[in-house]
């Protein structure tokens, strides 16, 4: 676990926040240049254009009537950008070559040819450039004799400025941006933090859940939160599974120390008053006879109560378990088998009532452990000499098992407790009967199990009554 | 010194019974449940009561207080399996001179059961001395002017119940009431047998009189 590596929720959310933010300043940036780079282009590809008009209007006929022109550079127009100049260059469509910016760089050559507007570099400087046709020569006179030319200009100015405007503009944008950024992002992560606050103090208060206290009080601020409502709901569900199972197991366990207890001291007691005196060995031999039978019955306790402990882990994870489908009956017949010898020898008889075949899922030795309890139970409480009822019906969607016995009936105050493990409505004939309290406990726990359930009637003289209800599947 | 013990599991009671017979010489009556226990203790006179919770038909402190209620002082020593604070308080407020909790040490009951008939009978020391007569109770032995004195188990019972009521009359029938359970009446003129013999064997060497006769009344222990 050391060196897993660790996330965080917080950190996850702000490099998200903090991604998109980028990709925003970066457009922002982008688009930014590129509007302001047109926009200067069109605005310079406009003045370039006048510009070049105004190149134009130099350009005059001579006064013979040749229709030559020349180029008065006197009244030259000024630069676009006075630090850097523009360049042109002039031709007659029909003289040709006219004239050229004084300073027009040495090998650049421009042929005339069709209007277009165009970038280039020469000697490390950036230039944009225009093209345009069939400029006429306004200085014409009315009615000369000679056909008028046209002119073609190409006018070039150097981008010096504009590419500085442009990153001035790309610059800015990117700063203001970026304080942007960083003023938002600082935001969102506060932000993020305070609605994540609500989770720690939903731990803390989950750290105060405790065996001696398992209620979980989730904190308002995190009970308001959508999103956290699932993971509160189900550790308030699993905290609540957790304390009835653990409830259970400490219940048991003390159960099972206090009734072990007894055992023990009859064990001990026997052992001690063996050794308190020198004895002869026909006694030795008694002790320890008598020792063996104390064991035998605490082996017993313990197998029952290993028993009990399974069916309530069984009865837990029931569900989900691949079962086969078995006659109900079959069971019940397995189970007066058990119990014939116990039967035969109180003078008991036992009745099996059943009106066809009850199709059930279940393990056939859960149920058989159910029957031979309630049986065990039925003919144990019963006279010698009288009769157990079994009658198996099956009513809609369940199946029903009852066993009547005619016994001296289990008192109205006792009912309720009598599926309680350890539970011996009377001790002395629990006794006699090697009963421990839990058989009822355990049919109790399997029935369960099986989604059923299980009920005691009983009118004290007359005799007792469990009916265990069964879900069976439609037919 | 006769005890009675309820106690339902009857290999448990057939133990503790065995133990204080073999060990202390005490006559021991067993109840199997409440209601028999209940039966015994208020028809005879027990110097101690070994008294289990769980019983049947009538649980253990309802017969505590039931015995408490008709003003019987007879010390109780209750035997149980719950050792939680409050319920050892509910039964000593209940009226119980002292618990043991089971699984429980034969050697501790035993203990406890002397101790708790010494304090009943107001005789806290375990050696007892009246004159120049030494009774230990622990090791059971006898001695008179220093010089230890061999008896029967039941003159040694006989002559520890007089010890312990010095100087009053105890009556032939107190005598067979605590000193056999509870078929005593087979045994009404050995008292006789057993005072003439203790009287023997304390007058070795020693021409005073220790246990006088009163015609018609009983026996008195003087010194």
């Amino acid at each position: 676990m050391a060196d897993m590596r660790r996330d965080s929720i917080q950190r996850r959310l702000i490099a998200s926040v903090l991604l998109s933010q980028i990709i925003l300043t970066a457009g922002l940036v982008v688009i930014g240049v590129l509007v302001t780079y047109w926009r200067l282009i069109s605005t310079l590809d406009t003045s370039m254009q006048a510009h070049a008009t105004s190149v134009a209007v130099l350009v005059r006929y001579t006064e013979d009537a040749t229709g030559h022109v020349y180029f008065d550079n006197s009244l030259l127009p000024e630069s676009i950008d006075p630090l850097h100049p523009d360049q042109f260059t002039v031709w007659a469509d029909r003289t040709g070559f006219l004239t050229r910016s004084e300073d027009w760089p040495d090998g650049l050559q421009f042929q005339p040819g069709p209007s277009e507007h165009w970038n280039f570099t020469w000697a490390g400087v950036p230039y944009h450039a225009v093209r345009l046709n069939h400029i006429p020569i306004l200085d014409r006179e009315e009615g000369a004799a000679f056909h008028p030319q046209t002119l073609t200009i190409v006018y070039a100015s150097p981008l010096v400025r504009i590419q500085h405007q442009v990153k001035v503009a790309g610059g800015s944008i990117a700063l203001a941006s970026l304080l942007l950024l960083g003023a938002t992002t600082g935001l969102a992560s506060w932000r993020i933090r305070r609605s994540l606050l609500p989770l720690q103090s939903l731990a803390r208060q989950a750290a105060l859940v405790s065996t001696q206290s398992w209620k979980l009080q989730p904190p308002r601020e995190a009970e308001q939160i959508e999103e956290l409502r699932p993971l509160t709901d189900s550790m308030t569900q699993m905290l609540a599974r957790l304390e009835y199972s653990f409830k259970q197991q400490r219940e048991f366990v003390g159960n099972a120390a206090h009734e072990l207890k007894t055992p023990v001291a009859v064990l001990k007691s026997t052992l001690q008053s063996l050794v308190q005196r020198p004895r002869s060995s026909e006694e030795y031999c008694a002790g320890v006879q008598a020792s063996l039978q104390d064991l035998d019955r605490l082996e017993q306790l313990l197998q029952w109560m290993l028993r009990l402990a399974r069916a309530e882990q069984w009865a837990q994870n029931a569900q989900g378990r691949n079962l086969d489908l078995i006659d109900l009956n079959s069971t019940c017949e397995e189970a007066v088998e058990r119990i014939r010898a116990l039967a035969e020898s109180r003078h008991t008889t036992i009745h099996l009532v059943t009106n066809g075949p009850v199709p059930i899922r279940a393990d056939p030795e859960d149920l058989q452990l159910v029957w031979t309890n309630l049986l065990e139970n039925a003919v144990r409480y019963s006279p010698e000499g009288t009769s157990v009822e079994i009658a198996v019906a099956r009513e809609g969607d369940h199946a029903q098992v009852s066993f009547q016995d005619h016994g001296v009936g289990i008192a109205a105050a006792d009912l309720p407790k009598i599926f309680e493990r350890f539970y011996r409505g009377d001790h002395s004939r629990a006794r006699a009967t090697g009963g421990f309290g839990l058989g009822l406990a355990i049919a109790k726990a399997l029935v369960e199990a099986y989604g059923g359930s299980i009920a005691a009637v009983s009118s004290p003289g007359k005799g007792t009554r469990m009916t265990v209800e069964l879900p069976v599947p439609k037919p | 010194m006769r005890v009675l013990v309820v106690e339902d599991e009857a290999r448990l009671a057939e133990n503790i019974a065995r133990s204080l017979r073999e060990s202390a010489g005490y006559a021991v009556d067993v109840a199997a449940d409440g209601q028999e226990g209940l039966f015994l203790a208020e028809s005879n006179p027990y110097d101690v009561v070994l008294l289990d919770l769980m019983l049947p038909k009538l649980d253990g402190m309802e017969l505590l207080g039931r015995i408490r209620q008709a003003g019987q002082h007879t010390p109780v020593l209750v035997l149980t399996a719950r050792d939680d604070k409050d319920s050892v308080v509910a039964l000593l407020n209940a009226g119980a001179d002292d618990y043991l909790t089971k699984p429980f040490d034969l050697g501790e009951l035993l203990a406890r059961t002397k101790a708790l008939i010494r304090r009943g009978k107001g005789q806290p020391s375990p050696v007892v001395v009246i004159g120049d007569l030494e009774l230990n109770t622990v090791n059971r032995t006898v001695q008179r002017g220093g010089k230890p004195i061999t008896l029967t188990a039941m003159e040694y019972r006989v002559l520890e119940y007089l010890v312990h009521r010095p100087r009053a009359v105890v009556s032939k029938t107190e005598l067979l009431e605590h000193l056999y359970d509870y078929n005593w009446e087979k045994f009404s003129n050995v008292i006789e047998v057993y005072i003439s013999g203790l009287r023997r064997k304390l007058n070795q060497g020693s021409s005073r009189q220790l246990i006088r006769t009163l015609r018609g009344q009983g026996y008195m222990l003087q010194d």
